[in-house]
């Protein structure tokens, strides 16, 4: 194998307002290798890609392709270059076909100025079938799977004859079964002579497809070792800086009665498709029912209809024994319901509100917080004072807006807030997605103690590690039905068949 | 080519409902001239059948175009039974399809321009409510030059070049500046009524425009005179009208057809996509918004010196937001926004000829592009689909 | 805000939601909040002023500052600088005390103030139209119709009804003026929470519905038309009766003093204040103008808001109307409804004050003095024709809210005077 690095980095600083995203790193790609950057949420590894690929211009720094200082000022210049990424979210336009997407920018064309889309459905059904892709070029990208979305984004940088091939967390949203059919494919296109760098914070994957691993830790590189010899405790030590605990330690559930109920619940969404399909549910007081499955199964549209955001076609949800079926938000929190959502930027928070203001969002219309619709700014600045210490939420006091803080700590104003309104069912969504490590522990840790009070916690969650170790049952979410009871001891792999279906005729 | 389009007709129950729809229509053609039937029993029977068929649709789902259906029929027969009591010579001074259909070519064509521009602004993210002080700038700058240059080719020169330049304006605040793209562009109708008002008053003082200006002539197909109702309508217009038709067109080849087109829609549904395969959004948006200010302002130099041959001030009334609603219910598609600038104008023209039902209430009739603007809008919403980052700016890292 | 992406996932980013054309205006207000201050408007409005001078410059030769030294006397204004002694009356006594300025009917500059003053009140209710919705994430544009059915119904029901008490009459007549702005601007709250048609073109069309609609009523042979002797061929309504006319307190009621209508502009300014600030009310609708999605998961609902927020809206806007008939207009003619722009300017108003009570209540004035000292009325035409001030002032307006929408320009143009400043100090 020729070692002549096919892409250096020299020495790259990018800052942002208030935060040096990437300092001083230096990182190069040996031809035909699979090289994993690794670091947990925030460590500044899109960044460093993104630098990589002309989309952000870094403070200093130097790239060399193939031995060449190339400047990146736009990503015209990075596939020039023979380089094409797949970003952590995906660079598609849903309502356009597959084809479309794939040639955007380096259309065919029939007489110089008509775009010729015959033509470039056949180059894409050619290129897709010489690596087995089994994709349509003339399905609409909003209506394929994820998993094919992913693949329509690798087919873009073969269309563009790249070479150097990044990858930014692409395992984050596959199956385990299709993440093993991307490891496989991986390895097809390092057998071609592409050359791949590969991001993640998941250790498992790194040890399994890496040749080598560049560990990235709150925007400096703290090392790159092969990833032969390499062990998940190790590098979780490098990642992280100190020992972690990869299990959280929570002792056996005692389950009372149940608190939520969800019985055979259709909701239909908004594009006219029914995401839920007969599910049924019940957990209990005391117990953390964790709900895997992939994502667009109808997780959203379940919590939704739950937490009367989203109307239902049939079926029953019952809060602490309340009918709230079809009930407004309000009728739902009021019944005791507590809601952790998955998106805290554009519904948990009111990012320009004070965290005075985001504390109060459920309870601004009754006492204390107001009588008679007359509102006490000062009251809800005294209930905040105390919520932010007991909460541990740093960065600022009841008068900063919530727009100011860092993920972790807006995750916490969330949690302060749903659990501050002492709720008999918490629902959970996606609660620790783009937490660094030390706020995860804190959000898993605060989740167990709310278990331990009794009451009834539905997680659900994409992240399969936070599943098997936070759940005291474990169900399967597939096409809007629940397809599958597991214990906590479980492996990913048994899950997985689930997720995707395999396990549908046991439960039927 | 016809199979593609025979297979988009609309199928079932959604047959039906628009077999509703035409029928409600029907109902009060029915009591209109040449047919004048007199009595209200043939539009009360139709109106019923639009409402069955309505029902119908309805009931299997096909919510939206079955209450169109039952909202045609209810028209039909209330217009019905209005026409069949008023008098037959009223009818007459209304109703001449003819006429009322040339007219109506005339109040679309403005409108078609107008929202031709908005859909290549729109379409590439940015939201152009500026559209009306673009097409005012269109309208005075295309009569002043006429006036100065004495020709109207350079008229209609100078009003696209004016409209691009307000559209530059509004491009510059919202592409580099990131400003609210709504607030902009109606900071661009203050400044176009301000800016236009200005010099009219400082060119034209009290006198305004002089009558000799050089129009845009008609074109004259001489071949159409004898033939039945297609002669009056189509025999006689002005070449802006036959140049909006090729707008369209146009519009709808460059934007479906073209690798431009597909890089322009790249832009307006998802920029940074369209950024990371080394499109530059920026360019693209600057190239659509002031693109679409010239549009506007062609159309609205055919109001000046093509329509009524004279400028006031705040002449356009409106039409530029007439425009945006045609945009948005022809769900930024050039054909569909045509046929709604037809529809517009159509009750332009119907506004126009009505107030020979009553003198008091004439002026009453004005308002009717303008309540329908406003229910076609609130009709169609929720159907139509937005370019998915119209209005939201972009920021380079 | 909408660009950096939600963390985790990789799924296709989709930004769009159900039937949101074009995004709320709650990204700017936003922005102008965080942004605070006095110095972005103020230099916004210089550089509007600065560039509207180079006009008058480039197209009449004159000097824009003596242009803008008589506007500024038409307006008024400059009565505040002409302290003396002088004496004032106390209201409903006999006695009289020391007062520093002129108050007297033969002062020029109190007088041009009262007509500054009498447009303030509409100024600030219009402003504060289109403040209140956009606190609630949308744009108002249809001040102006709302405002047009305030004064039809004022006018309509202050002529009539001879036989109610003074008090009672002006009561009524307010309040119907008022809850038909509100009826009227709900519409288009109604139509934007019920079936998502935004609120930028249903306002404007209502405008125009509303214009026409004045039109026709007090048009030729208009069920509303005068009944005076040989009226039938002026298109004017009846005037105000006597006794539901506002009482003025400054000035002579014959030559349009200033009525007491002021002081309802004053308590407007209060009331939208505490409305936001201190009400749950407020609460509810600055958490949908910020953010919609993360309000109706707080358990508040966003179609109520928008329909609230858009009838308080038009509650100022019928205020407007209605003062305006009640305090100096007493008639409506049909020219007048045409050529009434005075809710359009609550626009630039609002966008220059901020959408805050203080900031309507300074931007309200600035333009006041700006229409009041171009006017026909007020302008000396020696140094500067009216009709072109006017469209002058219009010109300033649009700089102004075009400017004001780009706080990124000024403050960009304000950042390159603090780093020469800062280079300054360093050598
Ligand atoms: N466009 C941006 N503007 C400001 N800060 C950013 C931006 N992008 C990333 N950051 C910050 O830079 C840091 C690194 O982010 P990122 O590279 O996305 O991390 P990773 O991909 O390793 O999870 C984070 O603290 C993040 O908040
Ligand atoms: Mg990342």
């Amino acid at each position: 194998m020729d070692e002549r690095p096919v892409l250096e980095l020299r020495g790259i600083t990018k800052r942002f307002p208030g935060i040096v995203a990437n300092d001083d790193v230096s990182f190069d790609l040996r031809p035909g290798e699979v090289h994993a950057l690794l670091g947990e949420n925030g460590a500044g590894k899109s960044t460093l890609m993104n630098v990589l690929y002309g989309l952000y211009t870094p403070e200093e720094g130097e790239i060399r392709i193939k031995g060449e200082p190339t400047r990146m000022s736009s990503p015209r210049d990075a596939i020039d270059a023979g380089i094409g990424m797949v970003h952590q979210h995906f660079m598609l336009i849903p309502v356009m076909t597959v084809a479309e997407n794939i040639v955007l920018a380096n259309e065919p064309t029939r007489e110089k100025v008509l775009l010729d889309y015959d033509v470039a459905a056949q180059r894409v059904r050619d290129l897709s079938d010489t690596f087995k892709f089994r994709i349509d070029p003339n399905a609409r990208v909003e209506d394929i799977t994820v998993g094919q979305q992913q693949r329509v984004e690798i087919l873009k940088a073969l269309y563009r004859n790249a070479d150097i091939l990044i990858l930014d967390e692409p395992t984050a949203v596959l199956t385990p079964q299709e993440a093993q059919e991307l490891f496989e494919i991986l390895g097809t296109l390092t057998r071609e002579g592409m050359s791949i760098i590969f991001i993640s914070h998941k250790l498992n994957e790194v040890t399994e497809i890496a040749d080598r691993i560049t560990v990235l830790r709150r925007g400096k590189k703290i090392e790159t070792l092969p990833a032969a010899g390499a062990t998940e405790e190790s590098l979780a030590r490098l990642m992280v800086g100190r020992e972690v605990l990869l299990r959280v330690e929570k002792g056996a559930s005692t389950p009372t009665e149940p608190l939520l109920q969800i019985e055979d619940l259709h909701v239909t969404d908004d594009r006219g498709i029914e995401k839920v399909r007969g599910l049924s549910v019940q957990v209990h007081g005391g117990e953390i029912v964790g709900i895997a499955g992939v994502d667009g199964n109808g997780q959203t549209e379940l919590i939704d209809a739950i937490a009367g955001l989203m109307g239902s076609d049939s079926g029953r949800v019952l809060v602490a024994g309340e009918d709230v079926t079809n009930e407004s938000a309000k009728d739902c929190l009021d019944a005791g319901l507590g809601h952790i959502p998955e998106d805290r930027q554009r519904r948990g928070l009111v990012l320009d509100f004070s965290l005075a203001e985001n504390l109060a969002l459920h309870d601004y219309d009754s006492q204390p917080a107001s009588r008679l619709g007359w509102l006490f700014p000062k009251r809800l600045v005294a209930r905040a004072q105390g919520l932010l210490e007991q909460f541990d939420v740093r960065g600022g006091g009841p008068q900063t807006h919530a727009g100011g803080l860092s993920g972790g700590n807006q995750q916490k104003v969330v949690l302060a807030r749903e659990i501050d309104r002492n709720p008999k069912v918490l629902i959970a969504a996606q609660p620790t997605r783009g937490l660094d490590v030390g706020a995860i522990e804190f959000v898993h840790r605060r989740l167990v103690e709310e278990r331990d009070e009794g009451r009834a916690i539905l997680l659900v969650s994409l992240e399969l590690d936070e599943i098997l170790s936070l759940s005291d049952r474990i169900l399967v979410i597939y096409e809007g039905q629940i397809v599958g009871e597991f214990a906590p001891g479980v492996s990913e792999e048994e899950l997985g068949v689930a997720m995707t279906g395999g396990g549908r005729k046991e439960v039927a | 080519m016809i199979e593609r389009l025979l297979a988009r007709l609309p199928r079932g129950a959604r047959a039906v409902a628009v077999g509703g729809i035409v029928a409600g229509l029907a109902a009060f053609w029915v009591a209109l001239p040449p047919l004048h039937l007199r009595t209200p029993i043939p539009s009360i029977l139709i109106g019923l059948a639009a409402l069955a068929l309505g029902g119908y649709a309805i009931s299997r789902g096909v919510k939206r175009l079955g209450w169109g259906a039952v909202v045609a029929g209810v028209a039909g027969i209330g217009l019905g039974y209005l026409a069949t009591r008023s008098s037959v010579d009223h009818l007459d001074q209304v109703v001449v399809w003819s006429a009322l259909f040339a007219a109506m070519l005339r109040y679309a064509t403005p409108l078609a321009f107008a929202a031709m521009g908005g859909i290549f602004s729109e379409r590439s993210g940015v939201t152009n409510i500026g559209l009306e002080g673009m097409m005012l700038s269109g309208a005075f700058f295309g009569i002043f030059a006429a006036d100065k240059l004495s020709s109207w080719p350079l008229g209609l020169a100078a009003a696209a070049l004016s409209g691009a330049l307000f559209a530059l304006v509004h491009a510059f605040f919202a592409i580099h500046l990131r400003a609210d793209q709504i607030v902009g562009g109606f900071a661009i109708n203050f400044l176009a009524l301000g800016v236009t008002g200005y010099l009219f008053i400082d060119t034209y003082a009290g006198e305004g425009t002089p009558p000799d200006v050089p129009e845009i002539p008609d074109v004259h197909l001489s071949f159409l005179e004898g033939w039945y109702f297609v002669g009056p309508i189509l025999g006689q217009l002005n070449l802006m009208i036959w140049l909006a038709f090729a707008t369209v067109l146009l519009s709808w080849l460059v934007l479906f057809k073209t690798p431009i087109g597909l890089r322009l829609r790249a832009v307006g549904e998802h920029p940074r996509a369209a950024d990371t395969v080394g499109i530059s959004v920026y360019r693209t948006r600057y190239a659509a918004v002031v693109l679409s200010g010239a549009l506007a302002a062609l159309g609205g130099a055919y109001l000046s010196i093509g329509f009524v041959n004279s400028f006031n001030q705040n002449m356009t009334a409106g039409r530029g937001f007439i425009a945006l609603a045609v945009v948005i219910c022809g769900n930024w598609r050039p054909f569909q926004a045509a046929a709604f600038a037809l529809l517009f104008g159509f009750s332009s023209a119907l506004a126009q000829r009505l107030p020979a039902y009553s003198e008091s209430a004439a002026v009453l009739f004005q308002a009717l592009p303008y309540v329908l603007t406003l229910i076609a809008v609130a009709g169609v919403i929720g159907r139509s689909i937005p370019p998915a980052a119209v209005g939201r700016p972009y920021k380079k890292q | 805000m909408t660009e950096t992406p939600p963390e985790g996932g990789g799924k296709v980013e989709n930004p769009r939601q159900g039937g949101d054309y074009a995004p709320s205006v709650a990204a700017r207000v936003a922005v102008w909040h965080k942004a605070g201050g006095i110095a972005v408007p103020l230099l916004t409005t210089l550089l509007a002023f600065f560039i509207g001078g180079l006009v008058v410059l480039a197209t009449t030769g004159k000097n824009p500052l003596t242009t803008y030294k008589a506007i500024f006397e038409g307006s008024g204004l400059n009565w505040f600088l002409e302290v003396g002694s002088y004496e004032i009356g106390i209201p409903w006594t006999e006695s009289r005390v020391w007062f520093p300025w002129d108050t007297s009917f033969n002062s020029f500059a109190a007088l041009n103030l009262q007509q500054t003053l009498i447009v303030y009140v509409s100024l600030v209710l219009t402003g504060l139209a289109v403040a209140f919705a956009f606190r609630c994430g949308m744009f108002n544009i249809g001040g102006q119709g709302q405002y047009l059915v305030g004064a039809i119904v004022a006018v309509w029901i202050g002529s009539e009804l001879p036989g109610l008490p003074g008090l009672l009459h002006i009561l009524v007549a307010i309040v119907a003026g008022a809850l038909s702005g509100a009826v009227f601007a709900g519409i288009a709250g109604f139509l934007k929470a019920t079936v998502g048609a935004h609120e930028v073109i249903s306002t404007i069309m209502l405008n125009y519905v509303a214009l026409w609609v004045g039109v026709f009523l007090f048009g030729l042979g208009g069920p509303l038309q005068n009944d005076n002797v040989g009226g039938e061929s002026v298109p004017v309504s009846n005037d105000v009766l006597e006794e539901s006319k506002l009482n003025v307190f400054w000035g002579d009621p014959l030559l349009q003093g200033l009525h007491v209508g002021f002081f309802v502009a004053l308590a407007a300014l209060v009331v939208y204040w505490i409305t936001l600030n201190r009400t749950t009310l407020g609460y509810e609708v600055r958490a949908v103008g910020f953010n919609p999605e993360a309000a109706r998961y707080g358990g508040i609902s966003v179609a109520r808001n928008y329909v609230l927020a858009m009838a308080i809206s038009g509650t100022f806007a019928g205020l407007a109307g209605t003062l305006d008939i009640l305090g100096w207009q007493f008639r409506l003619n049909t020219n007048d409804i045409f050529i009434s722009s005075i809710g359009f300017v609550g626009i630039a108003v609002a966008l220059l004050g901020r959408n805050t009570a203080i900031g309507v209540a300074l931007s309200g004035l600035l333009f006041a003095a700006l229409l009041v000292g171009t006017s026909t009325r007020n302008l000396d035409p020696e140094i500067f024709r009216p009709e072109l001030a006017s469209n002058l002032t219009l010109l300033i307006q649009g700089l102004v809210v075009l400017f004001v929408g780009a706080d990124v320009l000024i403050l960009y143009l304000f950042g390159i005077r603090r780093r020469a400043r800062q280079r300054q100090a360093r050598t």
